[in-house]
């Protein structure tokens, strides 16, 4: 055999020992990392979020429309004319993973474990007189005032109140058992989390159908966005979130993948330090506020518009929650006038510390151009740049910083923005705000917290509780030929299908 | 040779206790806090404290230290704070992959070098030598992961002759794992192939200058004889002893080329572990890396005694 014939055989044998060969139907997903638990309820993070809402279930969920619709509750609660009872009702017949049945006690003892160790449960826990079981299908929650946004916090993905058997329920639970309509098969950390049909499922009255398309989906944590981009190209995965905003040509040009752009995603947000140092001082606020060069900060960390809209505006158009309540305090990038603001505040100079990291590059990138600004108003700029486990530690300080920059999705429902309550690591107990966000969460009629909430947005823009920086659109990426698969910051893939 | 031993395992002891009190050291006074990243961003500061509690994190150094020393001479590297298992075993798994790679990328390393620069000596001056060592200049200058991104994108992603990342996922055979090492091994052989030749190279230009080789030559013994009998044989101390230190470097996690290829290795975990402070775990990859480490080198100085019967210990 000749040498070119020999290194043909080698290289086609090569081909077929490494060619990816898929079973029928598997939907391969790059998410951004290994999720650190698969119990949804004590984790506020997305990628929490994104997997686990395939196993587990809430009593309610989201539409499309951001609406709140029953999800393992079989209708909407009957809620008292005083908003302080809320009977929701049970789908029967609904299954758990291991086989047993869903019943009121399974609810009622796992909303009683998310008010204990869930963010979102506890910060709701001490307007909840009591959870009982009232009816083998039928769970009441019974508050001690009125309190609006439950609903909604019942059915968000993040620090979740999924349904757990009654038999399970514990601090810390070992091996999750949801009712969702698949199931994990197998996982192996940093590799795949593996899951398989629940032949055992029945659809929701309410939401959306989970139709079961694919046998099998596989999440697989790739934490380089290059990697998770050329896999996506390479056909090696069929969706890929949290990609580069630089991909997005080459995901537009190719003939495998293409883009799949969230539009509008999220805010990136400098978080204020109303606790300790020099961001409690109003007219320091008022000064940053000023002296930040908004669409220079969102060109730096974005760097096209069409990843990016200058806006300051709570929400943007086209929510319900959207208004221009106090907009005209944003953007105003006048450093004479951020001066003013400094020699009100009789400013000696002390720095103003932005603790910050690179761990999203636009997040630093904004900062930079920020320090820019603030500087040009006579402001000493000290910026702390650290990895993200450092920054998730000393933010819980408020002895070492005075801004810190994170992001967010639009959330559903404003109430789910920690950052509006004083309990919040931000501090922010300004009391008039106060009143007016015990308003919005008591009132349940929907055009008047609407209205309320245009006082809301007008106070953080007035008082400086936080500064929004405008809002950004999320890259995600899919193969050509997958469908059913909505755009999400959490995207769902029951109903993924791919022609290969 | 057994007082040589001996002496040799005492150090051995010295250098992993060593170790074993700088990795706890370093990774309880670096900032960063496991609590607070496992709770994600909307968790309060007392969640993360109640955290840290159950962690048992929040217990003084000095009991954490002697809880970590007792449990490790017991071979008990401790338990992940964030997959709930223990140490040895997450490494264990993570083993396969960076052992193979490190083998496979070795195996390229020494199929490119060994050949280009035993010839380069032999032809010394000449084209194939001048820019043997031009080209080795360049692998070795070229960072790893510049090379893997470049590969990934040409190779996997463009060409499709290769998978772009990963090990192949749930029901992958062992030849569809080794498969997804290919890329990766030939990233890293071509890093790791230039220091080896540029020693396989300097190494036999010495020893074809030497009495016996013009001596073989001057009996009228075949060339190939004079150079893989006697130079080669002679030549190749210094040769074991980089193929060693590579192989030793390769062995505790190709870092950079895991993580470009999303390989569930022994450098991507210690990176993971790093960026969650899942400090068992990064403890107890530093404490397998030196033992590794120091084992290799005595295996490479044993290696000296076989070949080299002049070696005396």
């Amino acid at each position: 055999m000749s040498v070119r014939k020999t290194l043909f055989a080698l290289s086609s044998a090569l081909m077929l020992s490494v060619s990816p060969v898929l079973a029928a139907g598997t939907v391969n997903v790059a998410i951004i990392g290994e999720p650190d638990t698969f119990d949804p309820m004590v984790s506020t993070k997305d990628v929490v979020s994104i997997v686990t809402q395939h196993f587990v279930e809430t009593l309610y969920t989201f539409d499309e429309s951001w609406a709140v619709v029953p999800l393992l509750a079989a209708d909407m609660p009957e809620i008292s004319d005083d908003g302080l009872t809320y009977k929701i009702p049970l789908r029967e017949g609904v299954t758990f993973h291991d086989g047993s049945s869903m019943d009121s006690a399974d609810a009622a003892a796992s909303l009683q474990r998310w008010l204990e160790v869930s963010s979102r449960g506890k910060s709701v826990a001490d307007k909840v007189a009591g959870i009982e079981a009232s009816g083998p299908n039928e769970v009441t929650i019974t508050m001690k005032e009125p309190y609006a946004p439950l609903l909604s916090l019942l059915a968000f993905s993040n620090s979740a109140a999924v349904v757990y058997p009654e038999e399970i329920i514990a601090p810390e639970i070992e091996t999750i058992v949801g009712t969702g309509p698949y199931k994990i098969k197998a996982h192996e950390p940093d590799q795949y989390t593996q899951l398989v049909r629940f032949d055992g499922y029945t659809q929701p009255t309410g939401a959306a159908e989970r139709k079961q398309v694919p046998d099998e989906i596989r999440l697989i944590p790739v934490p380089d966005g290059n990697t998770r981009a050329e896999g996506l190209l390479s056909g090696q995965y069929d969706y890929a979130d949290g990609l580069s905003t630089e991909t997005y040509d080459r995901l537009e040009a190719s003939d495998a993948a293409e883009p799949v752009l969230l539009k509008p995603f999220g805010w990136p947000v400098f978080a204020v330090n109303h606790k300790k140092g020099i961001m409690t001082d109003l007219n320091i606020r008022k000064a940053v506020q000023a002296a930040l060069p908004f669409d220079d900060m969102l060109y730096a960390g974005f760097g096209d518009e069409k990843f990016f809209k200058t806006d300051g505006a709570l929400y943007p158009e086209g929510w319900t929650w959207h208004n221009n309540a106090g907009v005209e305090l944003y953007n105003q990038n006048d450093q004479a006038k951020a001066a003013e603001y400094l020699k009100a505040a009789g400013y000696d100079g002390s720095p103003l510390r932005i603790l910050t990291s690179h761990q999203y590059e636009f997040h630093y990138q904004m900062a930079e151009v920020a320090k820019a600004g603030l500087e040009a108003a006579g402001m000493k700029v000290q910026l702390d740049v650290v990895d993200w486990a450092t920054l998730a530690q000393n933010r819980n300080n408020p002895d070492l910083w005075d801004i810190y920059i994170t992001h967010s999705p639009f959330l559903p429902e404003p109430a789910l923005i920690s950052s509006l309550f004083s309990t919040a690591r931000e501090g922010w107990d300004n009391p008039t705000k106060n009143e007016i966000l015990n308003r919005f969460t008591s009132e349940s009629d929907p055009e008047k917290r609407k209205a309320i909430f245009g006082e809301l947005q007008k106070i953080v823009l007035e008082d400086v509780g936080f500064i929004k920086v405008g809002d950004f659109n999320a890259l995600q990426g899919k193969a050509k030929g997958l469908t059913g698969v909505n755009p999400s910051p959490w995207p769902a893939f029951w109903n993924a299908q791919v022609s290969k | 040779m057994a007082k040589y031993l001996l002496r040799r395992f005492v150090g051995m002891v010295v250098v992993i206790i060593l170790v074993l009190t700088i990795a706890f050291v370093l990774v309880r006074f670096a900032p960063g806090d496991p609590a607070a990243l496992m709770l994600g961003p909307d968790a309060t500061p007392q969640e993360a404290a109640d955290l840290r509690t159950r962690l048992g994190l929040d217990e003084p150094i000095i009991v954490q230290y002697a809880t970590f020393v007792g449990n490790a001479l017991k071979g008990d590297l401790g338990e992940s704070l964030f997959f709930n298992r223990p140490v040895t075993s997450i490494l264990a798994d993570r083993a396969e992959p960076t052992i193979f790679l490190a083998l496979m990328s070795l195996f390229f390393a020494l199929f490119i070098a060994t050949p280009i620069g035993i010839y380069a000596a032999y032809k010394r001056g000449s084209l194939l030598d001048q820019s043997s060592v031009t080209s080795a200049m360049l692998a070795a200058s070229i960072p790893s992961f510049l090379t893997g991104l470049v590969f990934q994108r040409v190779l996997a992603t463009n060409l499709g002759w290769f998978p772009t990342a990963g090990y192949g996922g749930p029901d992958a055979d062992i030849w569809v794992r080794l498969g997804h090492l290919i890329l990766p091994s030939i990233t890293l052989g071509i890093t790791n192939s230039a220091l080896i030749l540029r020693f396989t190279r300097a190494s036999m230009l010495d020893i074809l200058g030497e009495d016996y080789v013009r001596t073989a030559r001057a009996k009228g013994m075949p060339e190939t004889r004079v150079i893989l009998r006697h130079a080669l044989k002679n030549a190749g101390i210094p040769i074991i002893t980089v193929v060693g230190l590579t192989f030793a470097l390769l062995v505790s996690g190709a870092v950079v080329t895991e993580r470009v290829f999303n390989l569930p290795g022994m450098g991507n975990l210690v990176v993971n572990a790093v960026l969650r402070r899942d400090y068992p775990v990064i403890q107890g990859t530093l404490i397998i890396v030196a033992s590794i480490y120091v084992l290799i080198n005595l295996a490479t100085d044993l290696l000296y005694f076989f070949i080299d019967k002049r070696v005396k210990y």
